[in-house]
C-alpha cells in the first residue's frame, strides 16, 4: 500500500497540485500509516528523487522542485507535532539571500528541503547584511550560513560571502560557523565558491541538505 | 565588410566574411567613461558614447539600445531600483503585492511616451544616427510570460502559475502581454534593428515541456502575432531552451534563437536545420577564471560546433563587471579568427 501511495504523492509533486499532494498525506494518516513512516518513506525520498531528476537531463524543473519544497514544508509542518517523540534535528541554518539580491526562490526551495531532512532553518529574508548573518547565527546557535546569489556582483562582491568570512575571521568564529553558498553564478563555475571564501556550495536544495550535514560534522560541539 | 552587412548576409542564407559576435557589455560603459553606474544610466546620451567607445575598441558586430532589464518594471510604474556598485540595476519595488494590484496595473498605451523610455530614445538616437546602417542597434524587451517575475517576484508568479487563481493569472498575462507589444512597437518606431525578446521563466530550466506547450506558448504567440516576428530574437533570459526551439519556430515563424550557454549548439542547429539562425552562448561567467588558453579553447570548440554551413552567430549571456578587459579582448580576438570563413565554404539549402 505505502509503495502506491508513494506513487501517487510523487505524482502530486510533479504535478505541481499541493492540494493532492496534502490530501494524499492527511489520507494516509487516516488510513493508520504513522507520520514518522510518511515523512521518512514518502516526504524525505520524494524530494530527494525530485532533486536527482533536475540534475539529470531536467527531467524536472526549478518550477516543480520550488512547488515540492514548499509541500514538503507544509508536510513537515502538519506531521512533526504528531511524532511520537522528537525527531533527531541534524544542525541548525540561518538562510539567505546576499546583500543586494532579491531573489529569493532558489533560497526557498533550499529551505524547504533542510526542513524536510530534519534541520533547523532560518530564514532571514532576501538582501540580507552580512553582519545579520554572523549576529543570527551566533544568537540562535546555527553552525552553518547558507547564502544565496543569483547574480555575480552578488554573489562575488565585497558584501557577500567574503564580508561574512571577514567578520567570521575577526570574531574567531571560523571553526564554530561554516559558509555554503548556492546560487546560478555558482552553477556556472563550480570553483567559484572558492573566490568567495566559502567552505562549500552545492547545486541543489537535496545537495545543500547533503553538504550542510557534512559542515555541520566538522564544527566541534558546543 | 561591416556588422550590418555580416549579419544581413547571413538573415539571407548566404555566408559572410566571418561568424558575427554579439557582446553584451551593459555596465562596462559605465567605467569606459568612469561613471558610477546610477549616473550613467541617467543619461541616454552618456550609454550611447559609451555604446559606440566599446564596439569601436573591441570591434564586435552590435550596439546595445538597451540599459538594463529593471527598466520593463519602470515603465510600468516601478518607482525603486536599486543601483549597484559592480552590477546590473534591480527592482527595488515589486509593484504587484495582492490580486487587487493586478486588476489596478495600468499599460501605457503608448510605451514610448513613459518618461522611463526617454533616455533609452535618445540612445537610441544617438547611435542610429551614429552608426545607423552599418552597425545593428540592438533592443530588448522582456516576454509577456517572464515579465510578471519582475512585478511581483520569481516565487509568487510561480505560485500563481501553477496554483492559480486561473483567471487571476490570466488577467496578469493579457496585461503582461499588452506591455510587451506595446514595448516592441515602440522600439521599431525609433528604428531599432533587432530585438531580442527574453524569456527565462518560460525556458526547460523552469517548465517541462508540457507546461511550456501549455502555459508559455500561447503568451509567446499573442505577443509575436500582433506585432510579427521581424527582427526578433527568441532569447534565453537564463535557462536552457534547446528542447523548445522546434515547437516555438514550428508555432511562431521566429527566425533566430539565442541559446544559453548549456544548451548544445549543434543539437539546436540541427533542430533548426537552417531555417532559423543559432547564437552559440559561451559561458561567460567562467571568463572570470579562465585563463587564455582555456579561452581560446572555448571560443574554438563553438565555432566547430556552430559555424559549419552558416546560419551561426557567436555570442554572450551576461558578461559581468568582474571580467578583466584582457580576457574581454582574448575572447573576441578568438571568436574573430576562429570564425573565418574559408573561401570554398558551401551553403546547405535552406
Amino acid at each position: 500500500m505505502l509503495q502506491s501511495f508513494v506513487s501517487r504523492y510523487y505524482e502530486a509533486l510533479l504535478d505541481t497540485d499541493r492540494d493532492q499532494a496534502l490530501a494524499l498525506l492527511t489520507k494516509s494518516l487516516e488510513d493508520g500509516v504513522s507520520p514518522e513512516e510518511i515523512v521518512f518513506e514518502v516526504v524525505t525520498p520524494a524530494i530527494e528523487r525530485m532533486s536527482r531528476d533536475l540534475t539529470r537531463d531536467l527531467a524536472t524543473t526549478l518550477s516543480q522542485h520550488f512547488i515540492a519544497a514548499q509541500i514538503s514544508e507544509a508536510a513537515i509542518e502538519m506531521l512533526l507535532p504528531l511524532f511520537s517523540s522528537a525527531p533527531e534535528i541534524k544542525g541548525s541554518v540561518v538562510i539567505g539571500t546576499s546583500s543586494g539580491d532579491f531573489h529569493g526562490l532558489g533560497k526557498k526551495i533550499v529551505r524547504g528541503c533542510l526542513r524536510t531532512k530534519m534541520f533547523t532553518v532560518t530564514d532571514l529574508g532576501v538582501n540580507v547584511p552580512a553582519e545579520r548573518f554572523v549576529d543570527q547565527a551566533v544568537s540562535l546557535g546555527a553552525s552553518v550560513i547558507a547564502i544565496s546569489a543569483m547574480m555575480v556582483h552578488t554573489a562575488l562582491g565585497p558584501d557577500g560571502a567574503l564580508k561574512v568570512r571577514q567578520i567570521l575571521r575577526q570574531r574567531g568564529l571560523e571553526p564554530r560557523i561554516k559558509i555554503i553558498v548556492g546560487g546560478a553564478p555558482f552553477r556556472f563555475d563550480g570553483n567559484l565558491y572558492r573566490s568567495v571564501c566559502a567552505d562549500a556550495w552545492a547545486d541543489n536544495g537535496i545537495e545543500a541538505t547533503r553538504v550542510i550535514a557534512g559542515l555541520v560534522k566538522e564544527v566541534p560541539p558546543a | 565588410m561591416n556588422a550590418m552587412e555580416r549579419i544581413g548576409l547571413l538573415a539571407a542564407g548566404k555566408l559572410p566574411d566571418r561568424v558575427p559576435v554579439i557582446c553584451n557589455l551593459l555596465e562596462q560603459g559605465a567605467l569606459e567613461l568612469g561613471l558610477s553606474i546610477e549616473e550613467y544610466y541617467s543619461s541616454g546620451e552618456k550609454v550611447a558614447e559609451a555604446q559606440l567607445r566599446m564596439q569601436r575598441k573591441y570591434g564586435y558586430d552590435n550596439l546595445w539600445g538597451f540599459f538594463y532589464v529593471a527598466r520593463d518594471a519602470e515603465m510600468l510604474g516601478c518607482r525603486k531600483i536599486i543601483f549597484a556598485k559592480d552590477g546590473p540595476p534591480n527592482v527595488g519595488e515589486l509593484i504587484i503585492r495582492n490580486p487587487a494590484d493586478i486588476e489596478a496595473l495600468t499599460v501605457p498605451a503608448d510605451v514610448g511616451a513613459t518618461e522611463a523610455f526617454q533616455e533609452l530614445r535618445n540612445c537610441i538616437r544617438i547611435l542610429k544616427a551614429e552608426q545607423g546602417g552599418r552597425c545593428p542597434v540592438l533592443g530588448s524587451v522582456v516576454s509577456s510570460f517572464s515579465l510578471p517575475s519582475m512585478l511581483m517576484g520569481m516565487d509568487t508568479w510561480l505560485q500563481l502559475l501553477l496554483t492559480g487563481p486561473k483567471s487571476l493569472c490570466r488577467e496578469l498575462l493579457e496585461k503582461c502581454s499588452d506591455f510587451c507589444i506595446r514595448h516592441i512597437q515602440a522600439l521599431r518606431a525609433e528604428g531599432i534593428d533587432m530585438i531580442a525578446y527574453s524569456n527565462p521563466v518560460a525556458s526547460a530550466t523552469f517548465l517541462t515541456f508540457p507546461q511550456f506547450r501549455e502555459l508559455a506558448l500561447p503568451w509567446i504567440r499573442r505577443d509575436f502575432e500582433a506585432v510579427g516576428t521581424e527582427g526578433l530574437v527568441y532569447f534565453n533570459g537564463g535557462g536552457v531552451i534547446n528542447p523548445q526551439i522546434d515547437l516555438i519556430r514550428e508555432q511562431t515563424g521566429v527566425g533566430a534563437f539565442y541559446l544559453n550557454p548549456l544548451d548544445d549548439i549543434s543539437e539546436a542547429k540541427r533542430i533548426v536545420d537552417g531555417k532559423a539562425l543559432v547564437t552559440g552562448v559561451i559561458n561567460d561567467i567562467r571568463l572570470i577564471s579562465w585563463k587564455r588558453d582555456e579561452i581560446e579553447h572555448e571560443v574554438a570548440r563553438i565555432m566547430a560546433a556552430g559555424a559549419t554551413g552558416g546560419g551561426f552567430l557567436f555570442g554572450t549571456l551576461v558578461m559581468p563587471l568582474y571580467i578583466p578587459e584582457e580576457k574581454i579582448k582574448i575572447m573576441l580576438e578568438a571568436a574573430f579568427r576562429h570564425g573565418i570563413y574559408p573561401n570554398n565554404a558551401t551553403l546547405p539549402a535552406r
